[in-house]
C-alpha cells in the first residue's frame, strides 16, 4: 500500500470513518431523514439543516459572527469555540428564501471556499446545471437521490480530508499522481461540467475509489 | 405453517404495490437501507412524509381557494410535495402530481383544481394500503427471532 506524508493508508481508512462531516441542507423533512441516512451509509458524519440561512449560521458566516478564523483547517479559534470541521456541503437547490445556487456563491466566496458544495435537484435544468457548475459546486445531482449517488462522492471527501489536513505534497509516487490529478481535474470547470452530465466517473477517480472507506 | 402464510400475505400485498403502480424503484431503495441498525427506516421515513406533507397539501387547498390564483406559488407548493412524494416511491401521487404542474404552467386554474383532487385521492389510498402493509409487517416481524427484509 502506498504510504502518504508517513501517513498509511490503512489508518486513513479507519479515521476516515470518523472524520467525513457532512452539513445537508434541504428544506423537505422527508429528504432530509433520507438523506442522512444515504450519507450515514456511507460512514459520514451529518449536520441537516432545513434553510440556507441555517447552513451559514452553522458555518458561522453569518453577519455579526466569526469569519475568517473559522475555515476547517486553521486552529486559531476562541478558547470557547471547538474547531468545526466540514468536509462537504450538500445541498438542494430550490428552497424557500436562499437557494442552492445562492448559498453555493456565499460559501464560495467565504473562508469555506474549498470545501466542496454538490447541489441537488428534482428537476433536470441544463442552465441551471451549468450556473451552479461554473459557480463552484463540485457536482449537481438528480433527486431522487440513491446510494450510488454518495458513492460518487467519495474522492471528493477524501480530497476534502487530505486537503484539510495540509496532506498535499508534491510526490513522485504513482499512487499520489492520482491524488493530484484529480485536485487539477477537479479546478478545471470543463472537466467537471463534463463530469456532471456523463454519469461515468473518469478514469482516474475510479482508480482513486478503490482507495476510499465503503 | 401460518408464519409463513403470513410472511407471504406480507410479501403479496409488497408486490402488488409495484404491479397496480402504487409505489416505483424509490421505495426499494429505502427498503435497501433498512437494516439492524436502522430496522423501522421504511415506516419511520413513511411516517414522516404523511406528517410532513398534510401540512403542503393544506397550503395548497388554501392557495386554491385564492381569487385570483397565483400559479407561482401553487407550482412551487407542488413542487415541494411532489419532491417528499418522488422520495418515497408514490408513483401514482407524483404522477398526479406533475399534471397538476402542467395545468400551472398553462395557467388553468380548473385542471388544477380537479387535478388537485386527483392527488389527495392517490394521496389517501397509498396512505391506507402502507398502514396496512406495515401493520402486517409489525404483526409478522413480531414474535420471530430474526424479521425477514423483503427482497424484491
Amino acid at each position: 500500500m502506498e504510504v502518504r506524508s508517513g501517513v498509511n493508508v490503512a489508518d486513513t481508512q479507519q479515521s476516515q470513518k470518523q472524520h467525513f462531516h457532512v452539513l445537508a441542507v434541504d428544506d423537505s423533512l422527508t429528504e432530509r431523514k433520507i438523506l442522512e441516512r444515504l450519507l450515514r451509509e456511507s460512514s459520514c458524519k451529518v449536520t441537516c439543516v432545513d434553510s440556507g440561512d441555517k447552513a451559514l449560521e452553522y458555518l458561522r458566516l453569518l453577519d455579526g459572527q466569526e469569519s475568517d478564523s473559522t475555515a476547517s483547517s486553521s486552529s486559531t479559534q476562541s478558547s470557547q469555540q471547538e474547531e468545526l470541521k466540514v468536509h462537504l456541503i450538500m445541498t438542494d437547490y430550490s428552497m424557500p428564501g436562499m437557494n442552492g445556487y445562492d448559498l453555493l456563491k456565499r460559501v464560495k466566496g467565504s473562508s469555506w471556499k474549498d470545501i466542496p458544495v454538490v447541489v441537488m435537484s428534482s428537476e433536470n435544468v441544463p442552465s441551471r446545471i451549468r450556473k451552479c457548475l461554473e459557480e463552484g459546486a463540485e457536482e449537481f445531482l438528480l433527486k431522487p437521490l440513491q446510494l450510488t449517488d454518495v458513492n460518487k462522492l467519495q474522492p471528493h471527501l477524501l480530497k476534502s480530508l487530505v486537503h484539510s489536513n495540509k496532506d498535499i505534497s508534491s510526490c513522485t509516487d504513482n499512487d499520489n499522481d492520482n491524488i493530484i490529478d484529480i485536485t487539477m481535474i477537479n479546478n478545471n470547470k470543463v472537466i467537471s461540467k463534463r463530469r456532471a452530465v456523463s454519469p461515468e466517473p473518469l478514469e482516474t477517480i475510479t482508480k482513486m475509489k478503490g482507495l476510499a472507506v465503503v | 405453517m401460518e408464519r409463513n402464510q403470513m410472511l407471504r400475505q406480507v410479501a403479496v400485498m409488497r408486490q402488488s404495490f409495484f404491479d397496480q403502480g402504487f409505489l416505483d424503484e424509490q421505495f426499494v431503495q429505502l427498503e435497501e437501507l433498512q437494516d439492524d441498525a436502522n430496522p423501522n427506516f421504511v415506516e419511520e421515513v413513511v411516517t414522516l412524509y404523511y406528517r410532513d406533507s398534510s401540512r403542503q397539501i393544506l397550503n395548497i387547498d388554501q392557495a386554491l381557494e385564492r381569487n385570483p390564483l397565483d400559479f407561482n406559488k401553487l407550482d412551487t407548493y407542488m413542487h415541494q410535495f411532489k419532491g417528499s412524494s418522488t422520495s418515497i416511491g408514490a408513483k401514482k401521487v407524483k404522477a398526479e402530481c406533475t399534471q397538476f404542474r402542467e395545468y400551472c404552467k398553462a395557467g388553468n386554474g380548473e385542471g388544477c383544481m380537479r387535478t388537485f383532487q386527483q392527488v389527495k385521492k392517490e394521496y389517501a389510498i397509498l396512505k391506507r394500503k402502507l398502514e396496512a402493509y406495515f401493520q402486517q409487517v409489525r404483526v409478522q416481524s413480531g414474535p420471530s427471532e430474526t424479521a425477514c427484509r423483503p427482497r424484491n
